[in-house]
């Protein structure tokens, strides 16, 4: 019954006589049959080439000129050739063994899925579920409701003050105490940034994303969008790398390897680190300006003009092809309880192995920095360049330590948020999320593309926040609006 | 180089370039020391065929799973027990025909070319037979101990196709297994499928 006759391709009689004549020649030992390796080699396959020419010798050469030979005698690519014998083969096979019943008429999963192509109504679906997801869910439920809830009270009125009675009694030293409980304290800091503010938002987010993702949605949002990112370089794939980016950047770019090419890739991951805030940022800062609709509207604005400015010149600018794109279509499904589950639980789980440390060392550094009085001389460094984007001076802090977590410094905007005034909030929130990505997501971009290319991109981003900051100050304040 | 005229110009060109940028980057190999004795299972096929969701049943283990082609970004490998004999089963990436245009597809290649696997798992979506079969040809042709698993038959008999598994393995000379791998319907005889065929691969290479 098994591995009886195995079925075997006839192709073109050129072609199976190369194949014959390459086998013949090859001698090593290849985990694949003969056969195989020579209609590789016709297809012009690098990595076999590269096994082949090791194992073989001087008969590669040979085996080049009946390549060559043999492609001559064809007006198509080998490959191209090959593909199509599989091909038919694969659909005779198919129609001796496949009956399908006659369709029936469009079922709603069927209208449902061309309503999300389609970009008449395509568009307005997807706002909506940005609207729903984005902002009722991740912003008002996670980032408001659950952060009073987890931040306001449970940590504010019961663990941190618990901590605090008990780290004064029993430490003499002020700075010990500090260390814990302080300004900068690994409980009062730290814990509470990751746990309370962070932690409730990346996890709404992971939530609605999973059942996003296991619906079927995404695919059609990528041949909804593969269109307009074509001109910015990319194609309807870079979806997925780019709505997980709202989730966290970090986890991102490392999902930009599915991009098909090195420069949609490098695109994917500058657009990724410049305008697509992480879900700690983008719910804290939709938390602190949900009182200023109007300055909202202006980050939301820059963001996207910045978006679609910085890819449509970074698709110019840098060479190589111009992508295609394929991608099929999985039916939408029901998402299932326990896999949304379960894959929430595996991305939280990956975050907070992520985030918790560097949460922590931060506060440990910014308490030995404060210790030492360095805190002090940093800040005064950076008090000109936020001054100079129209920031009091405070705001240093926050651009300090957006530089250790990108969330960590929307977490410290959280705090300030009653000291500024509505222009101020856009700018700050503006530069803050453009703003050099996080400690990690930079490690991952020199892990994924390379140091060079790294800091190329870190370079043109600090640059370029700052100056979209400045330009928007001068023009926001020389109108006189106040948001 | 003197190839360039027989093999698609503009995927051959980026292919070059992009294995001299890997060669300095030095994405860290899978290791697989832990299970190097164990005969190994390898589960390919095209992205978003259920190959995740497959490798999580027989192994137990978790990888991530989503309605998205393309979500298996690095390998994943599990043990799985059969009968006392324990197996290493390795999930890779999505990859299309046996001739890869992206990196992952050259993972999924490399692994067949490297790994010498006792058995491969090609993971076909049910409803999508006629584009998936090149690849089966590809695998038959190159020798390799295959069998065809027809994944999602719940959805592809909702939307009224019928497959003949019978006529199927006749024609191909493989075994040829449908199954549902998020419910786990048909694990039965896949199971005992490859306990079968893994023993006869083992009195095949005593001789």
């Amino acid at each position: 019954m098994l591995a009886g006759n195995r079925i075997r391709v006839a192709y073109d009689p050129s072609i199976e006589s190369a194949i014959c004549d390459i086998t013949a020649l090859l001698k090593g030992g290849y985990a694949i049959s003969p056969r195989s390796v020579a209609l590789l080699l016709l297809q012009g396959d690098p990595d076999i080439r590269r096994l082949v020419q090791a194992g073989e010798g001087e008969r590669f050469s040979q085996i080049n000129t009946i390549v060559e030979r043999t492609a001559r005698r064809h007006a198509h690519p080998l490959s191209y050739v090959i593909r199509m014998a599989l091909q038919q083969k694969a659909s005779d096979i198919t129609a001796s063994v496949v009956t399908v019943a006659p369709p029936q008429k469009p079922r709603f999963a069927e209208r449902l899925s061309r309503a999300m192509i389609n970009p008449w109504t395509g568009f307005p679906l997807l706002i909506l579920i940005v609207y729903l997801v984005l902002y009722q869910f991740v912003g008002v439920i996670g980032a408001g409701k659950l952060v009073d809830l987890i931040e306001g009270t449970l940590f504010g009125e019961h663990i941190n003050p618990f901590f605090t009675d008990l780290v004064t009694k029993h430490i003499p030293y002020q700075s010990i105490r500090d260390l814990f409980v302080g300004e900068f304290g690994l409980l009062t800091l730290g814990i509470t940034y990751a746990v309370a503010i962070v932690l409730p938002i990346v996890g709404t987010f992971f939530l609605a994303f999973s059942v996003i993702e296991d619906s079927g949605y995404l695919p059609r949002l990528s041949l909804l969008v593969d269109g307009l990112f074509k001109k910015i370089g990319l194609t309807g794939r870079a979806v997925i790398p780019l709505v997980l980016g709202l989730g966290c950047d970090t986890m991102a770019t490392m999902v930009t390897r599915t991009q098909e090419t090195r420069r949609e890739r490098v695109i994917a991951t500058l657009l990724l680190a410049l305008a697509i805030p992480c879900a700690g940022q983008l719910g804290v800062i939709l938390a602190v300006l949900s009182g200023h609709p109007a300055a909202l509207t202006v980050w939301l604005i820059v963001l996207v003009f910045s978006f679609v400015l910085v890819g449509f010149l970074a698709s110019r600018i840098l060479p190589g092809e111009k992508p295609s794109f394929y991608m099929e279509l999985p039916p939408l499904r029901w998402p299932k309880i326990s896999n949304i589950l379960t894959k929430t639980y595996t991305r939280i789980v990956w975050y907070l192995k992520e985030v918790l440390p560097i949460f922590l060392a931060v506060s440990l550094i910014a308490w030995a920095l404060d210790l030492t009085g360095v805190m002090d001389a940093i800040l005064d460094g950076l008090r000109p360049v936020v001054g100079w984007i129209g920031l009091p001076d405070d705001t240093a802090r926050v651009f300090l330590f957006g530089f250790f977590r990108r969330d960590y410094g929307a977490a410290g905007l959280y705090d300030m948020q009653n000291a500024l005034t509505g222009v101020q909030l856009a700018v700050a929130a503006v530069t803050l999320t453009l703003f050099v990505p996080c400690i990690a997501q930079f490690m991952m971009m020199v892990k994924e593309r390379g140091i060079r290319t790294a800091l190329a991109i870190f370079a043109f981003i600090v640059v370029y926040a700052f100056t979209i900051g400045f330009l928007l100050n001068k023009i926001l304040t020389g109108i006189g609006v106040s948001l | 180089m003197q190839l360039r005229a027989g093999s698609p110009p503009t995927g051959h060109r980026w292919r070059l370039r992009y294995r001299r940028r890997r060669k300095g980057e030095g994405r860290p190999s899978p290791n697989f020391r832990g299970n190097a004795a164990l005969p190994k299972i390898l589960l390919v096929g095209n992205p978003n065929v259920g190959k995740s969701a497959l490798f999580n049943r027989l192994t137990g283990a978790y990888a991530a799973v989503s309605n998205y082609p393309g979500t298996t970004v690095a390998i994943d490998e599990g043990r799985c027990k059969l009968n006392g004999r324990e197996f290493a089963v390795i999930d890779s990436p999505g990859m299309y025909s046996l001739l890869p245009i992206t990196e992952e597809e050259r993972v999924a290649k490399r692994l067949l070319l490297e790994e010498r696997p006792a058995l491969v798992l090609h993971v076909v979506d049910a409803k999508n037979l006629e584009r998936m079969l090149p690849l089966t040809l590809q695998l038959i042709e190159a020798d390799l101990p295959v069998m065809l698993i027809l994944n999602m038959m719940d959805e592809a008999e909702k939307i009224g196709i019928k497959i003949n598994r019978e006529e199927l393995e006749t024609v191909l000379g493989i075994p040829v297994i449908p199954v549902v791998a998020t419910a786990g319907s048909g694990f039965e005889e896949l199971m005992a499928r490859i306990n079968e065929y893994a023993g006869r691969q083992q009195d095949s290479s005593g001789l």
